[in-house]
């Protein structure tokens, strides 16, 4: 796992292992406890819904747990248990594709200056983008992982993330106007 | 990088309902902790339904997940390879002419190396080849294409690498094995009576 440059705002879980299910337990509490919100708001953010949002990160901690042994001594837990939410989303996402609308369709270019009620939200404007191109905000902005740490996280090179990102942001500057970022 | 960009990340989430943590965890155990006990019986049920013959050391099937000691020591017993046709099942204490050395999950690139390098340089050595961890899941995939689902469970990082070995002779002895096993990188080293026209190292 690459080293954070920017360290994510969570503490560095590492996983150490003990014996014992106890202690399994316990320490898988721990983490959960202390990951749980972030995992959940970032889901929300990927899915703009807090009750799916919930149980995303329900299923990410279940595989988690129903595999913790296999997590090697000195897995980075924050980056995989990002890496299951991701899959998650995108597995959702695939499903969804075809059978239902699930993003209220999105104006191109919303007059934000004249007409602050139309302005989007920044959630809304999310909803605009490709999920890949929403997880690599989501991870980055939100969550503070180094681009690095993304690319490991979504299975890509580092330069995909940096070209996704840098599409992302401009595709969120036309759709929320010029006021929001560089600043 | 930008903190205006994280702000306003921040208050979007900022209507969060909440949730307890402490209940989410309490969930994930109890539901993880079924599909644990599902995959356990699925390789428990395989493994006795292909007659695997366990080396020693490699710890028992049931056993697989069990609470005591750190699992990732020991090789699950499902993982393992099954012996070739004509092969003696198990582990032999002579008499071996193929040897299966499987690594350790944390060997490094320069124990692998020395391993090869000994291999290379052993008299006792006829052949030798090195499998890797993507090689052995595919083997793994078709060996175990009747359970599905105990297969999208496992991912080729839970296969072990390994070295197959030819023997020049049929070992008198245990002491090849054994010379092997101290070296580090290897988990455990299997010798087994083949004939000549199993594949080299004994297993499917």
């Amino acid at each position: 796992m690459t080293d954070t440059v920017v360290p994510p705002r969570s503490t560095g879980w590492t996983l150490t292992r003990r014996r014992g299910k106890a202690a399994r337990d316990q320490e898988f509490t721990a983490f959960v406890e202390s990951t749980a919100t972030r995992l959940r708001r970032s889901a929300y953010l990927m899915c703009r819904d807090w009750h799916l949002a919930q149980d995303l990160t329900q299923q990410t901690f279940t595989k988690m747990y129903a595999s913790w042994e296999r997590l090697k001594s000195g897995t980075n837990l924050d980056a995989y248990s990002r890496r299951v939410l991701m899959n998650l989303v995108f597995d959702q996402q695939k499903r969804l594709k075809g059978s239902e609308i699930v993003l209220a369709e999105l104006p191109d270019r919303p007059d934000a200056a004249a007409n602050p009620e139309l302005r989007l939200t920044l959630v809304e404007a999310l909803a605009g983008l490709s999920v890949e191109d929403r997880a690599v905000l989501v991870l980055r902005h939100a969550e503070d992982h180094s681009v690095e740490t993304v690319a490991t996280i979504l299975g890509v090179s580092s330069s995909v993330v940096k070209m996704r990102n840098t599409r992302a942001l401009s595709r969120l500057r036309t759709l929320l106007g010029d006021d929001f970022l560089d600043r | 990088m930008d903190a205006n960009l994280r702000d306003q990340f921040d208050r979007a989430v900022g209507h969060d309902p909440g949730a307890d943590p402490s209940a989410m965890a309490h969930t994930a155990i109890l539901e993880g902790g079924r599909v644990r006990t599902r995959r356990r019986r699925l390789a428990a049920a395989g493994v006795a339904a292909a007659g695997l013959v366990l080396a020693a050391g490699v710890g028992t099937a049931l056993n697989l997940r069990s609470e005591a000691p750190p699992p990732p020591l020991t090789i699950p017993a499902a993982m393992m390879p099954l012996a070739a046709p004509g092969c003696s099942e198990g582990a032999v204490q002579s008499g071996a002419t193929d040897v299966s050395m499987f690594l350790t999950y944390e060997a490094t690139e320069q124990q692998r190396s020395a391993i090869r390098s000994a291999l290379d340089g052993d008299a006792r050595v006829e052949s030798s080849y090195f499998e890797s961890r993507q090689t052995a899941y595919e083997r793994f995939k078709k060996l175990w294409q009747d359970s599905p689902e105990f297969v999208a469970s496992v991912g080729p990082e839970s296969l072990p690498e390994s070295f197959r070995v030819r023997l020049t002779e049929p070992a008198p002895s245990t002491a090849f094995e054994r010379q092997y096993a101290a070296m580090p990188g290897i988990q455990d080293v299997v010798g087994r009576t083949c004939p000549p026209d199993a594949p080299v190292g004994g297993v499917k």
